[in-house]
């Protein structure tokens, strides 16, 4: 680790100074947002000091999707009290398959455990978590059941890997028996971290620089992963009828959006600053995209929320009126979408749960490309399975008038051209930042540029933003102002009421000089503001 | 989308020259026709739902477990290509057309491709009552592919149309040496359930164009509604015309 030099807490003092230059400033803020603006971070802290019970209890009383579809019941016509059966009837459906699938497992266990071992290399059992190449990995993360039953593993195969998950269950249940929790052990440079939700266990094994929380954060976006694929109604129904069923039955090509998930994790901010950044597009435009999309679907009942996206980052976003997305969700369904290869090539409908919007319950995404020539994809989401149909048309007839509007030009235009790097900014001095506006969780960071160009490189500054944040949001000292001399960089990092920013510097720059590039970067933000941030939060 | 009002227009040429070449059971046909083009004031204008409407459309459905090629087998019949490589799971329920041509009339294959695992299984029962026709796959190489069939089948008779037709096709027939499931078994089985049987490869073409062709053969012939033409049957369709795979047909 590089050494610190100044590390400081700046209070009242030094914070006239700023207040001096830029009273109450706020780039990219706005009344109005789509997104959920509780930081993941605090929320993270009351999640585990209220035990698993609570939790559950609110998740039974709050089914958002039933709430929009009785909305929906109340004010329609006859017709549609007949859905209202069918999704009853469908409900009882879902529970004899999940009884038959239940009284099937021992009937092909066997061949799943046969299909499972053949790709694998004929490593003998007590070897292979010996093997070097697996043991220097930097970044472990199994998933188990409360029973101790392998359920993923980000390296090797969990077949193999039998007597560790047993170790990890073992460590879990012997803290248990005290009536208490294990979060984390430390030893060397090695965090072997603990979460448990319900009826799965999630471990991270981890030689990087991230802090506990950090990690937590991770294991709570996997399993926020395995909940939008099996719903947390299901997932615990299964084991409320079965404690020893082995999961990877029913997460069967799920391992892919994990994998990818933790991937994107190690290469993304977003994660970190739980926000989201948009494609930058000139305001007039993004408008017209916007209501193309409030126009053609507006009269569609039950769509809850319509996304267009790109390369990993927001166009667009319209909601049902008093319906919000949480960033973490928005997040899974960037990993949904970055790690489905099926979606370029046709209309997909697929079954979608997110978890912070309702665990409980899928909503159902037509997923499409806008075009063959225009690779934003948009997701029409709803709590209805039966209308792929008529979304399918929508999606249609949006394609035609926003091809119309040359609006599908000005998305490619935006997607291909290179993104701003830092030196255009202007502040000579200044490397890489990245900004949060807090008010409507979404954040904004220029290109990565040398000496941060190499995976290598970009991944050691990620580090260091890790560190910094870890430090300004520390739960026992919280930090308003951080400047910290590397050696090979200055970093700083500034938290208000309405933003966060971390700058990355040359390494000599002086705080003084620092503080005065920050005013003039957050000049510059608000100068892009409408450019680079969606300021509005457009319903149907 | 462009291709939906080349259909329209091409739909209402091709009507008439398929009416006078299949006089038997024109009677049925011409009436609905007729019916839709006085009452649609402006024929180039697609109906709102051209897919409802259309009188040649098809639902076409591909099952079986997951990796025994229903996507490759779709986009080798679609788009002509073998999609090697990294293997691409289909997430939910993929949705992609063709128009082929049967007797000179158009007929359009709506084809809904799902994914095999489990857990997507509830999202893909909703579509089995709409599907005219089901292709169940299974992976030559595979044997708990094949001994899942049995299930599958079971899954359909619940969830599906009673008079769906069914094919079972065995893929990844150009797998010569990784083979563990004879021809013979296949047949077996398919007499077992009635239902028509082939073997196909995604990666050589073997039989694909033939399957969908049987299907929308049969599909056509069933909407014509004339009890003579019902002799037309996919099973034996499919025995005269299938191409020899890499095993030696059988007599028995």
């Amino acid at each position: 680790m590089a050494s610190k030099g100044v590390c400081e807490e700046k209070k009242d003092a030094d914070n006239n100074e700023e207040s001096d230059v830029v009273p109450d400033f706020e780039p990219g803020a706005s009344l109005e947002s789509m997104l959920v603006t509780t930081d993941s971070f605090e929320e993270l802290e009351q999640e585990m000091d209220s035990s698993f019970d609570e939790r559950q209890m609110k998740e039974s009383t709050t089914s958002t999707i039933s709430e929009i579809q009785e909305e929906l019941n109340d004010t329609t016509v006859p017709e549609d009290s007949s859905s209202e059966q069918d999704d009853k009837i469908i409900e009882n459906d879902e529970v004899e398959e999940i009884a038959s699938q239940l009284s099937e497992t021992s009937l092909t266990s066997n061949e799943d455990a046969n299909a499972a071992a053949t790709p694998v290399g004929s490593l003998p059992e007590e070897d292979y978590w010996q093997n070097p190449e697996w043991k220097e990995r930097k970044k472990h993360v199994f998933i188990l059941s409360a029973a101790g039953k392998p359920i993923y593993s980000r390296y090797g195969t969990e077949d193999k890997l039998v007597t560790i998950f047993g170790v990890m269950q073992a460590l879990v249940s012997f803290v248990q028996t005290n009536q208490d929790t294990i979060r984390s052990i430390h030893t060397g440079n090695s965090k072997f971290v603990f979460l448990i939700k319900g009826p799965i266990i999630l471990v991270s094994v981890s030689r990087t620089t991230e802090s506990v929380s950090q990690l937590v954060l991770q294991l709570t976006y996997v399993y926020n992963q395995v909940v939008s694929v099996l719903t947390s109604s299901q997932l615990n129904r299964i084991y409320e009828q079965r404690r020893n069923y082995d999961l990877r039955r029913l997460l069967a090509g799920a391992e892919r959006l994990i994998d990818h998930l933790l991937n994107f994790m190690e290469r993304e901010p977003a994660f970190l600053l739980g926000a989201v950044k948009c494609l930058p597009l000139t305001p007039s435009v993004r408008d017209s995209i916007t209501q193309t999309i409030v126009q053609t679907c507006g009269k569609i009942k039950n769509l809850v929320f319509a996304i267009l996206l790109a390369k990993s980052q927001l166009i667009t976003l319209v909601r049902m009126k008093k319906y919000f997305i949480h960033p973490a969700d928005l997040h899974l369904i960037f990993n949904l979408v970055n790690s489905s290869e099926s979606f370029k090539a046709s209309e997909s409908w697929t079954p979608i749960c997110l978890p912070k919007f309702d665990s409980s319950g899928f909503l159902y995404g037509h997923v499409s490309y806008l075009s063959d020539d225009c690779q934003a994809c948009l997701l029409l989401l709803t709590v209805d399975r039966d209308v792929f149909f008529t979304l399918s048309e929508a999606k249609q007839k949006i394609v035609e008038k926003l091809r119309r509007s040359n609006c599908l030009e000005a998305i490619n235009e935006s997607v291909n051209r290179p993104s701003y790097t830092a030196s255009q900014v202007g502040v000579p001095e200044m490397r890489h930042f990245l900004y949060k506006c807090k008010s409507t969780a979404q954040f904004w960071s220029p290109a990565l540029e040398p000496p941060y160009h190499t995976t290598e490189e970009s991944q050691r500054l990620l580090g260091l933003y890790q560190a910094l944040h870890h430090h300004l949001h520390a739960a026992s000292r919280p930090l308003k102002l951080l400047h910290q001399q590397l050696d090979k960089e200055t970093m700083l990092g500034w938290v208000t009421s309405g933003f966060e920013l971390y700058v990355t510097f040359e390494p000599l720059i002086t705080k003084h000089s620092a503080i005065n590039a920050v005013n003039k970067l957050l000049r510059w933000i608000k100068k892009e503001e409408d450019r680079l941030f969606i300021l509005n939060a457009p319903t149907f | 989308m462009a291709d939906v009002q080349h259909q329209q227009v091409r739909r209402v040429v091709t009507r008439p020259s398929w009416n006078t070449q299949q006089p038997p059971h024109a009677n049925g046909s011409p009436v609905v026709g007729t019916v839709r083009r006085d009452s649609t004031p402006t024929p180039l204008r697609p109906p709102l739902r051209p897919v409802e409407a259309c009188d040649f459309t098809c639902k076409v459905m591909l099952l079986g477990d997951s990796g025994v090629g229903k996507t490759c087998l779709l986009v080798r019949f679609r788009d002509g290509l073998f999609l090697s490589g990294n293997f691409i799971s289909t997430v939910g329920i993929d949705f992609r057309n063709k128009v082929v041509t049967v007797d000179q009339s158009k007929v359009k294959l709506q084809i809904w491709d799902t994914a095999g695992q489990e857990r997507f299984r509830s999202v893909t029962h909703a579509y089995y009552r709409d599907a005219h026709a089901l292709l169940l796959l299974y992976d030559v190489t595979n044997k708990t592919s094949f001994d899942n069939i049995r299930a599958w089948l079971g899954e359909i008779r619940e969830y599906a149309q009673d008079d769906v037709v069914i094919m079972l096709l065995g893929n990844k027939a150009d797998c010569g040496s990784e083979r563990v499931v004879r021809k013979e078994d296949g047949e077996r089985l398919a007499r077992e359930y009635n239902v028509a049987f082939m073997e196909t490869s995604a990666k050589t073409g073997l039989n694909v164009e033939l399957t969908f062709m049987a299907v929308a053969r049969e599909l056509k012939f069933r909407k014509s509604g004339n009890p003579d033409e019902s002799k037309f049957n996919v099973q034996d369709y499919v025995r005269e015309q299938s191409q020899r795979g890499s095993c030696p047909p059988c007599n028995t």
